[in-house]
C-alpha cells in the first residue's frame, strides 16, 4: 500500500492525532507513560516491554500529515436533529415522538424513536432522544447505556456529549446512585470549556 | 258413542295414552334439556384464534435504498395485483415513469393507517419522491401494510382462523353462500322441510348412500360447533332440533357470521384452515374484501369438500365446481351474465406452493414461538387472536433463502460430493437494535424440521479468535495491533495429564508476525501464544461480555472449542459490530390484541459490555482478514469503497464451514458442514465464506463506520518491529492505537530513532 492512499486514508483522525499528541505533552511532565514489562518469554511487546524508563516521544511523527491549524475555530456544534442534518423521514418520527412525549405517552414515543433509528442508526441525536425518552420511563439502566451510546456516536460534538452526561447524571439520581450522578455532572462541566471555546 | 267391549282393546289404549303422554312429557323435557344446551354451548362457544404473525412493515420515505422493481417485489409479495387503474385497495399501476399504489389501511401498533394512493418514483439507488395522489402533496414517510408470515397455535389443537365480521366481507360472500348451499336461509327456521324432502327422493333413487344434504346452513353450523361426523339418523334428528333451537336464540345475522369463521376450508399439513378470513390468504395471499367474484365463487365452492376440491391438487375439478357456482350466482342474480363470463376465464388464481407462513419461514417462526413462550401462556396464544409484530425482513430473509438455495450445490460440485450432502444454516441481525432480519435452519429453507441457526451446537473454531486478541488488546500496556507475536510450536499439558500440540492450518511456521496479520492470516500458534499469556479466563470473560453462554474455560477455546450455534454467534459479533455495546437479539417488535389495542412492545435492551477502544482495534484487524487475510475472496464480490469486518472459521478436518462478518447495518453468520459431522473438505473461506460475500452484497449492506472513538488515535509504524516509523522506513503502515499507549520507541530504519534535534526535550521529561 503506497503512503500517499494511506495518508489520505487517515486524514479523518488527523486532527485527533494531533491533539492527542499535544495533550500527552502536557500530560507526560506530571505522569510518564510508564509501563511495566513483563515477560514472558513467550510474546514480544517491543513498543513499551523494552524501553519503559522513555516518555511518550514528542517528536513530530514526520508521515503523519501536518495538522491543520487549529486556530479557534468558530463552528458551533449542531444542537438538534435537523441542525446535525437528520433525514425528512426521520424528522417526521421525531415529530410523532414529541407529540406522544407531550400526550405523556413515553412508550409510544420510544416507539417512533426507534423507527427513526432502523432508518439513521448511527444518529447520535436519537440515541440521545432514546435515553431521555427511558429517563422518563424511569428506566435507569437504559437511560445511561443509551446516552453512553450517544456521546460513542457524537464524533467530537462536545455539547450533545455534556447533555448525555448531564442526563446519565439525572439515570444514576433516578438509581440513588448519588456520588456517581455527582461525578457525571462533574463530566459535564468538564467540557464546558470547550463548547464555549467553539461557539461563534 | 263408541263403547270399546274388548277390555283387552280398552287397556291397550289407556296404555298407549299414557305412553304417549308420558313420551310427550318426556320429550318436551329432552327439549328442554337441549334448549338449555344449544344455548349455553353456543354461548361458550370460543373461536380457536391463533396468534397471527406479521413480518417487519417496509417503511418508505425519499432516500430509502428500495428501488422501483424492489418495491413492485414487494407488492406481490404482499398480494397487491397490477392492474391499469387503480381499483380499490391492494392494486397498484406502473405509470410512464411512476409507480401509483392504493395502499391497504392498516392498524399499526401507533397508529391508524388509513387506505391512501400514493405515486413513487425512484432511481437505481431508491426511491427519489412520494406524492399523495390527487393532491400533489409529498410524503416524507409511510408504511406498506405487514405481510402475514404465519400463525402460533397450540400444539394440541392444529385449527388456524382469522376472524371476520360479516358487516366486514364483500356481500357477494354471503349472498353466494345463501345461493349455494341454503337458497331458503332467510326464511326457514333452523330446518328446509323442502330441502330434506328433495334430498330424500334423491337419496331414494340412489339407492340410499346418503349423499344430499338437505341440511340448512343452521345445521351445518351445530354440525361442525357441536357434534360429530357420524352419518346416522339419530344424529341427523339431533341436529335438525338443535337447529330449531338455535334460531330461537340466535339472529340469522349471527348464525351467517359465526358459519363463515367455522367452516373448514383447507388443510396445510396438520394445521386446519377454518373460515373464510384465513382461506382467502391462504389460497390468494389476500385479505377477503379484495377478492374477484370468480375467487369468492372458488372458496364458496370447495366449501362442499376442501380435500376432493383441493385446488392445489384438482385444478380442473375445481374450476368446474367454481364455475358451476359461478353460473348459480348469475341464476340468483347476484353477477350480471357479461361479468360471469368475464369470471369464468380467469385462471383460478391461487397462490402455488405453501402460502401459508409457518410453512413459508419455519427457521423464523420457530424462534419467534420461543422467545413469545414465557410471555404469554399457552392458551392465550391459541385462542386470543394476538397480533405478534416481528423484526423479520422479507427482502433479508429473500436474499439469504436465495443464496443458501444457489450457493450450496456449487461447493458440493467444488468437492465433488454428493447432491444433498451439505447442510447449512444462516442468520441476519441489524447493528444496532439487535434485530434478527432473517434465519434460515436448513437448506431445504421451507423445511419445518431441525432448526440448524438455533439447535445446531458446534464448534465455531477461527470465529473464537478476535475475542482473544480483543483480550489482549484491552491491556494496550502490554499489546497493541503491532504487537510481535512468534509464531513457533507450542505444547501444552492439559490438566487430565493429554498433551495438546496445536497447529496452524497450512501446517507451517510463519517466525515474527504482527498481531493483526496474525488475526487476518488465522495462524493458531500465536493465537494460542497470546490467549495463554493473557489468560483463559480474559477470554472467557470477553466472549461471555459478547453474550455467549457459558463459555469453556480451556486453552483449546482461543482455536474455537465452543460449541455454538449460529444465532449464538449473530449475538457475540453483534456486540463486536455495535462498538461493544451488546443487545440480546430480539425476533418480537409488539404485541396487539385482536382489536387492534397494544398490548406490549418490547423494547431492545443495550449495555456497554466490551471496551469501546479495543473493539475498535480488534475491527480494524477483522477488515485485514477480507482486506488481505484468508477472506480475501469476498473483495471480488463486496461493492468497492466500502469496508466490511468478518472472520473465517474452520474446525479440526474441516467439519464445520463458517464465517461470520458484518458492515454498518448488517451482521450476517453462515454455517456450512454435514449432519453427520463427517468433513466437509471446506475451511471457512471455501465454504461459508461464498455465500456471506455474496449476501452481503444482495442485501445491499452498507460498509463500517470507520469514526475512531475519541481514545484511539493513528500512528505510522514499521510492522516488521511494531515500531514508529517515520520517511527513513519503506513499507510502512498507518495503524490504530489506544491514545494513552502509543508506541514510543522508533525503529532502527527512522531518522528520528537517531539522535534527533529534539532530544533535548526528551531530556527534559526525562
Amino acid at each position: 500500500m503506497n503512503l500517499h492512499r494511506l495518508a489520505a486514508n487517515a486524514r479523518q483522525p488527523r486532527l485527533a492525532t494531533a491533539c492527542v499528541l499535544l495533550l500527552t505533552i502536557a500530560g507526560c511532565a506530571t505522569a510518564p507513560a510508564t509501563t511495566t514489562p513483563r515477560t514472558t518469554g513467550e510474546v514480544v511487546t517491543p513498543p513499551t516491554a523494552s524501553s519503559p524508563a522513555q516518555p511518550p516521544t514528542v517528536v513530530q511523527p514526520p508521515l503523519l500529515p501536518e495538522p491543520e491549524p487549529k486556530a479557534p475555530v468558530a463552528v458551533e456544534y449542531p444542537k438538534t436533529l435537523a441542525a446535525a442534518g437528520a433525514a425528512a423521514p426521520v424528522l417526521a418520527l421525531a415529530r410523532q415522538a414529541e407529540q406522544s412525549r407531550a400526550a405523556g405517552q413515553h412508550e409510544a414515543a420510544l416507539g417512533q424513536w426507534q423507527r427513526a433509528l432502523r432508518i439513521e442508526p448511527r444518529n447520535a441525536f436519537l440515541w440521545h432522544e432514546i435515553a431521555s425518552t427511558h429517563l422518563s420511563l424511569q428506566h435507569a439502566g437504559q437511560a445511561e447505556s443509551s446516552a453512553q451510546k450517544s456521546t460513542s456516536l457524537a464524533r467530537g460534538n462536545l455539547w450533545l456529549e455534556a447533555e448525555n452526561w448531564r442526563l446519565i447524571a439525572s439515570a444514576r439520581r433516578l438509581a440513588l446512585d448519588t456520588p456517581g450522578a455527582e461525578a457525571a455532572l462533574a463530566r459535564a462541566a468538564s467540557l464546558s470549556p470547550g463548547i464555549a471555546a467553539s461557539a461563534p | 258413542m263408541i263403547r270399546i267391549q274388548s277390555p283387552l282393546l280398552r287397556w291397550l289404549l289407556i296404555g298407549l295414552a299414557i305412553s304417549v303422554s308420558v313420551g310427550v312429557v318426556a320429550f318436551a323435557l329432552w327439549l328442554v334439556q337441549l334448549d338449555k344446551e344449544v344455548r349455553v354451548r353456543y354461548a361458550g362457544v370460543k373461536w380457536v384464534l391463533p396468534a397471527q404473525v406479521y413480518a417487519a412493515p417496509m417503511d418508505l420515505y425519499p432516500g430509502a435504498p428500495i428501488t422501483v422493481p424492489d418495491l413492485r417485489r414487494e407488492l406481490d409479495r404482499l398480494g397487491y395485483r397490477l392492474s391499469d387503474e387503480l381499483s380499490g385497495p391492494g392494486t397498484y399501476q406502473m405509470a410512464v415513469d411512476e409507480l401509483r399504489v392504493d395502499i391497504r389501511a392498516f392498524s399499526f401498533w401507533d397508529s391508524q393507517q388509513q387506505e391512501q394512493r400514493v405515486a413513487f418514483k425512484g432511481d437505481a439507488s431508491g426511491l427519489t419522491a412520494i406524492r399523495a395522489m390527487g393532491s400533489d402533496r409529498s410524503i416524507d414517510l409511510l408504511r406498506l401494510d405487514p405481510m402475514l408470515i404465519g400463525s402460533i397455535y397450540p400444539s394440541h389443537s392444529a385449527e388456524d382462523r382469522v376472524l371476520v365480521k360479516l358487516d366486514e366481507v364483500p356481500p357477494l360472500l354471503p349472498a353466494t353462500l345463501i345461493q349455494v348451499e341454503d337458497r331458503g336461509f332467510e326464511d326457514h327456521f333452523g330446518v328446509s322441510l323442502k330441502g330434506i324432502l328433495r334430498a330424500a327422493v334423491t337419496n331414494a333413487f340412489r339407492g340410499g348412500a346418503r349423499k344430499q344434504g338437505g341440511s340448512t346452513i343452521t345445521q351445518q353450523l351445530i354440525k361442525n360447533l357441536f357434534l360429530s361426523n357420524e352419518q346416522s339418523y339419530a344424529r341427523k334428528i339431533r341436529e335438525a332440533l338443535m337447529a330449531i333451537l338455535l334460531e330461537r336464540h340466535v339472529s340469522k345475522h349471527d348464525i351467517l357470521e359465526a358459519y363463515l369463521n367455522e367452516v373448514w376450508l383447507g388443510q396445510d399439513g396438520n394445521r386446519a384452515i377454518h373460515g373464510f378470513g384465513l382461506a382467502s390468504q391462504f389460497y390468494f395471499n389476500k385479505p377477503l374484501n379484495e377478492l374477484r367474484p370468480a375467487e369468492i365463487a372458488l372458496l364458496v365452492g370447495i366449501a362442499k369438500g376442501p380435500t376432493v376440491y383441493n385446488p392445489r391438487r384438482f385444478p380442473d375439478r375445481v374450476r368446474d365446481r367454481r364455475d358451476l357456482v359461478l353460473q348459480l350466482m348469475t341464476d340468483g342474480g347476484l353477477i350480471r351474465e357479461d361479468e360471469r363470463e368475464v369470471e369464468a376465464l380467469s385462471p383460478l388464481g391461487v397462490q402455488n406452493g405453501k402460502a401459508g407462513g409457518v410453512e413459508r419461514y419455519p427457521a423464523f417462526i420457530d424462534l419467534v414461538r420461543r422467545q413469545i413462550k414465557g410471555l404469554y401462556r399457552e392458551e392465550d396464544l391459541g385462542s386470543e387472536g394476538l397480533r405478534i409484530f416481528t423484526t423479520l425482513d422479507p427482502r433479508a430473509q429473500e436474499r439469504l433463502e436465495a443464496r443458501i438455495v444457489a450457493d450450496l450445490p456449487d461447493l458440493e460440485k467444488s468437492r465433488q460430493l454428493k447432491t444433498g450432502t451439505l447442510q447449512a444454516a444462516g442468520v441476519v441481525t441489524s447493528v444496532e437494535g439487535g434485530e434478527v432480519l432473517a434465519m434460515v435452519g436448513d437448506r431445504n429453507v421451507r423445511f419445518p424440521g431441525f432448526n440448524r441457526a438455533l439447535d445446531s451446537q458446534r464448534p465455531i473454531g477461527s470465529l473464537a479468535k478476535p475475542f482473544v486478541y480483543l483480550a489482549a488488546l484491552a491491556d494496550p500496556g502490554r499489546y497493541n495491533l503491532a504487537s510481535i507475536v512468534v509464531d513457533e510450536p507450542i505444547e501444552l499439558r492439559m490438566p487430565n495429564g493429554s498433551r495438546w500440540a496445536p497447529k496452524n492450518y497450512d501446517h507451517k511456521l510463519h517466525g515474527a508476525v504482527p498481531l493483526y496479520a496474525a488475526l487476518a492470516r488465522s495462524y493458531n500458534l500465536p493465537t494460542v501464544k497470546v490467549g495463554l499469556d493473557v489468560g483463559v479466563d480474559r477470554v472467557h470473560d470477553m466472549l461471555q461480555a459478547a453474550g455467549l453462554q457459558e463459555p469453556p474455560r480451556l486453552p483449546s477455546m482461543f482455536l474455537g472449542a465452543i460449541n455454538a450455534s449460529p444465532l449464538d454467534v449473530a449475538q457475540v459479533y453483534s456486540t463486536l459490530a455495535a462498538n461493544g455495546y451488546l443487545t440480546p437479539l430480539l425476533a418480537i417488535r409488539e404485541v396487539m390484541t385482536k382489536d387492534g389495542k397494544p398490548l406490549s412492545r418490547y423494547s431492545f435492551q443495550l449495555k456497554q459490555t466490551l471496551p469501546e477502544g479495543p473493539v475498535y482495534l480488534t475491527n480494524w484487524a477483522m477488515q485485514k482478514v477480507i482486506e488481505f487475510g484468508t477472506a480475501r475472496w469476498a473483495v471480488s464480490v463486496l461493492p468497492a469503497g466500502q469496508t466490511f469486518a468478518g472472520k473465517t472459521g474452520t474446525t479440526d478436518d474441516a467439519r464445520d464451514s463458517w464465517f461470520a462478518g458484518f458492515g454498518g447495518d448488517r451482521v450476517a453468520v453462515v454455517w456450512v458442514g454435514r449432519d453427520d459431522n463427517k468433513p466437509v473438505g471446506l475451511d471457512g473461506a471455501a465454504g461459508a465464506l461464498r455465500i456471506w460475500g455474496r449476501l452481503m452484497r444482495d442485501l445491499k449492506a452498507r460498509g463500517l463506520d470507520l469514526t475512531a472513538p475519541a481514545e484511539v488515535v493513528d500512528a505510522v509504524i514499521d510492522p516488521q518491529t511494531g515500531l514508529l516509523a517515520d520517511e527513513g522506513c519503506s513499507g510502512t503502515m498507518i495503524m490504530p492505537f489506544m491514545a494513552d499507549a502509543l508506541p514510543t520507541r522508533y525503529a532502527d530504519c527512522a531518522n528520528a530513532g537517531q539522535s534527533g534535534p529534539l532530544d533535548w526535550l526528551k531530556d527534559i521529561f526525562r
